[in-house]
């Protein structure tokens, strides 16, 4: 299907979509004129406008098929209200006057003609971008069509698939994080002080990631000199860990890292990498959390230069390490490894007075952090993930879904009503437009 | 305007022109080679970027540049910021931290969460919190406690308490799978969009009893009545639907033996034949949560206490779940009354009776009430237009 979906800048089409073309043109449109154009002027350039946003995908005889005049809506009701009166007091007659109680609670008005386009918000493409899994109802409509999306557990292709209330429906929660999180390979840039620190760490970054791809060859030799240079300090190795540690986990939780706070949240995953595979290591590598926490804490309180874990290092051959390192190069948050407790765990440490538990806590999230939104170039989209530029301004979720962001699910629980004051169909223009649009839909020209 | 001024938009200075929304400036040069915009006939070359363009990159550096990352915990839409792109002062929180109702309607007023700014009628309504939905699914799988009643203690519609127990259990079943998970984007999303809290008392995340307009309603009627007798929610739902009003003795109202209207589950048929139709309920029945008007009427009677009112209450929840559970039972054994089952191993094949008569298909072979072929209409798949993909998914 070809795609029509351009966003024009010089005729500002609303769009399903998250781009910033789009953002601003939904700043900046206004309600067409109505008084120096003609009725049927009014209502052409409504339905063209509205039809542009909710179903340009959508063949213009498809849609009319789909057209219902009639428009669903609920009125929330009190029992108490409900209890008290039988519905008598209004019948009779009395005390609807301006002064009467009646008056104050005078509900709002129902904003039918913001329903038009409900029957379309049955569509599977429509409710996947309104469940925030795409970044435009395009993309919604080719995870579907490329066998991304399941509805009751059986895979779904039709992107035109009405939704019936109670179906659940699942994407593919990679395809989710590619289509919502950053683009890879553009460095955002934001503010200036961003950039400088971003260009000092070019090298080093570039350097870094170098590192983590083809990890497996590289950081063997420099173990290998490690080795055979010379034992570090664990109090030096500590104090920076937790330097960064802390640096990572005090960034804002769903926001974006500066690049300082990025530069960090790399040295500390490299460092642990490295501390957890130095050959002195006494257990396999491990990716549980738990584990890995167990076996860092173990090697950082153990004093310098023990001999008991130094003759175990020979005993680790360097397939196994090597093995090891592809696992872990391949990151992911959860294991399939069960987690192997540390044997060393119990003998090593005796030095609690070095770590307050602050700092192990602080150690701990951190590592929780890289455990949850691990660094992995293999991904599609920009590792550690963030939600990409301009997302805010179109997140919200309409209430006739649920949706469970962990797994990428959602459930259409019911077709979208109006209420008082409130209509369930997002659409970016006023109900003056909605109108006309209905009236086009009505062919009563 | 003055000469000067004039004199200075035409030469801008270019920190000025990359600081702010000089639109003067914009609208007349190119910011980029500073030169006037392409006119037509001209043969002079301006620059590649069109004035459109350079306007669009102006504003989403200026105030586009707020949108370009979510603010921590709060919503980021359009119509938080004012015309000068600074943060408007009273907005909702995200995380639900709302002030009393007459605040948050007021706010809702002027300055709800409005995503568009265009349309005053759509809001961006909280989610469930990852806390709630897991409260939910304890109430519901752990305490087994029915959906309706964990529906109205924590004020959440019951197909959403359903929605939400279905999904949390395919989250612990991916969990305990080892699936990879949308940690991050949850997260992210939990933190741009409102949110309704876990709190005790539970804050009510949407209204419960909603009554949907039945279309029957929709026109206006005028029926003149006696004043002798009171008319009521009943009345006017038989009024709507064209029946004739109830005798004294099944009126309640009038002192009749009948059920209350919140119980009243029977189906009424009225009309000629060929154009019966059922007979509407009061808004007492027909609302999602009718045993709730007799818990409110137990609170208005000074003679039960709470304890009282508490057993009362569920002892409905109760009979209402038996009788629910009864209907369910009689509806599977009609079914399986007249279905035959022939297992061969492979498939079990369900053989249903069925008559085509011409009380199904109708004297002209075109009614739809019986199944199989009709004579000269052809099948829906033939018709021009009409798409092939399915129409349901069995769960």
């Amino acid at each position: 299907m070809r795609n029509r979906a351009r966003i024009p800048l010089s005729k500002a089409k609303v769009r399903q979509s998250w781009s910033k073309y789009n953002l601003y043109n939904l700043a900046r449109i206004t309600t067409p004129p109505y008084k120096t154009r003609t009725v049927f002027q009014q209502k052409w350039s409504a339905k063209s406008i509205l039809r542009a946003y909710h179903s340009e995908q959508v063949r213009e005889g498809m849609w009319e098929r789909m057209f219902s005049r009639r428009l669903r809506s609920v009125v929330p009701m009190n029992p108490e209200y409900l209890a008290r009166n039988d519905g008598s007091l209004e019948s009779a007659g009395r005390g609807s006057g301006l002064e009467s109680s009646f008056a104050k609670r005078r509900p709002k008005a129902i904003p039918y003609m913001q329903m038009t386009f409900a029957p379309l918000e049955r569509r599977l493409d429509t409710a996947i971008f309104r469940a925030l899994f795409a970044s435009s109802a395009r993309q919604a409509r080719q995870f579907v069509v490329h066998g991304a999306v399941k509805v009751n557990g059986k895979k779904m292709k039709y992107p035109g698939y009405l939704l019936n209330p109670g179906d659940m429906f699942q994407v593919d929660p990679e395809r989710v994080m590619f289509a919502t999180g950053a683009p890879k390979g553009l460095s955002d840039l934001s503010s200036p002080d961003d950039r400088a620190v971003s260009r000092s760490e070019d090298k080093e970054g570039a350097a870094s990631l170098e590192d983590q791809s083809e990890e497996s060859s590289q950081d063997e030799d420099e173990d290998a000199e490690e080795g055979e240079e010379k034992e570090e300090d664990p109090r030096e190795v500590l104090k920076s860990l937790l330097a960064q540690a802390k640096s990572v986990i005090s960034n804002p939780k769903g926001g974006k890292l500066n690049a300082k706070q990025k530069q960090n949240l790399r040295g500390f995953a490299k460092e642990v990498k490295r501390q957890l595979s130095r050959r002195d290591s006494t257990t396999s590598k491990s990716h549980d959390l738990e584990a890995q926490f167990e076996e860092l804490k173990a090697k950082l309180l153990r004093k310098p230069n023990l001999p008991s874990s130094q003759a175990e290092d020979s005993s680790s051959s360097p397939n196994k390490e090597e093995d090891g390192e592809k696992k872990e190069e391949s990151t992911t948050t959860l294991s399939t490894s069960p987690p192997q407790l540390n044997t060393a765990k119990g003998k090593d440490y005796d030095d609690d007075s070095m770590l307050d538990p602050e700092d192990l806590t602080a150690l701990r999230a951190a590592l929780a952090r890289l455990h949850l939104n691990p660094i992995d170039p293999t991904k599609p989209y920009a590792t550690p993930w963030t939600p990409r530029p301009y997302m805010s301004a179109f997140a919200f979720i309409p209430p006739f879904l649920e949706v469970n962001q962990n797994i990428c699910a959602a459930v259409y629980l019911r077709h979208p009503v109006a209420r008082p004051g409130m209509a369930e169909v997002p659409t970016p223009f006023a109900q003056v437009t909605g109108g006309d649009a209905f009236a086009w839909y009505l062919r009563r020209r | 305007m003055t000469r000067g001024a004039l004199q200075y938009l035409q030469v801008p200075l270019s920190s000025f022109t990359a600081s702010l929304t000089p639109s003067a400036t914009v609208s007349k040069h190119c910011p980029k080679c500073k030169r006037a915009w392409r006119r037509p006939f001209s043969s002079t070359r301006s620059c590649d970027m069109t004035k459109l363009r350079a306007e669009m990159f102006n504003w989403l550096n200026s105030r586009g540049k707020n949108f370009l990352d979510p603010v921590q915990g709060k919503t980021n839409y359009l119509t938080d910021y004012d015309k000068r792109g600074f943060r408007r002062n009273k907005e909702p929180d995200a995380a639900g931290e709302q002030a009393d109702s007459t605040e948050r309607e007021k706010g809702t007023r002027d300055l709800p969460r409005r995503p568009f700014p265009l349309n005053e009628w759509f809001i961006s309504q909280p989610i469930l919190s990852e806390e709630l939905r897991e409260e939910i699914w304890r109430r519901v799988q752990i305490d087994k406690k029915s959906i309706r009643n964990v529906s109205v203690e924590l004020g959440v519609e019951m197909r959403r308490v359903g929605a939400v127990v279905r999904l949390q259990e395919l989250e612990k079943q991916w969990r305990a799978e080892n699936k990879p998970l949308a940690l991050p984007y949850a997260e992210a999303i939990h933190s741009m969009v409102p949110s309704t809290p876990l709190k005790n008392p539970p804050v009510p995340h949407e209204t419960v009893n909603d009554l949907p307009v039945h279309s029957m309603t929709l026109p206006q009627l005028f029926y003149p009545t006696s004043e002798s007798r009171q008319f009521n929610r009943v009345d006017a739902g038989r009024i709507f639907s064209g029946a004739p009003r109830l005798p004294d003795e099944a009126d309640v109202t009038q002192g009749g033996q009948s059920v209350e209207p919140w119980k009243d589950t029977s189906i009424e048929i009225v009309g000629k034949p060929g154009h019966e139709r059922p007979v509407l309920k009061a808004a007492d029945a027909r609302i999602p949560h009718p045993h709730l008007i007799a818990h409110e009427k137990d609170k208005l009677d000074p003679e039960l206490d709470a304890l009282e009112r508490h057993e009362r209450y569920h002892a409905r929840l109760r009979e209402e779940m038996e009788q629910r559970a009864g209907k369910k039972e009689a509806r599977r054994k009609q079914i399986e009354k007249h279905t035959t089952r022939v297992d061969t191993g492979r498939y079990e094949f369900l053989i249903k009776d069925c008559q085509t008569t011409r009380l199904g298909t109708g004297l002209d072979g075109r009614g739809t009430a019986s199944p199989g072929r009709r004579y000269g209409v052809p099948s829906q798949d033939r018709k021009r237009g009409a798409i092939k993909i399915p129409t349901k998914v069995e769960v």
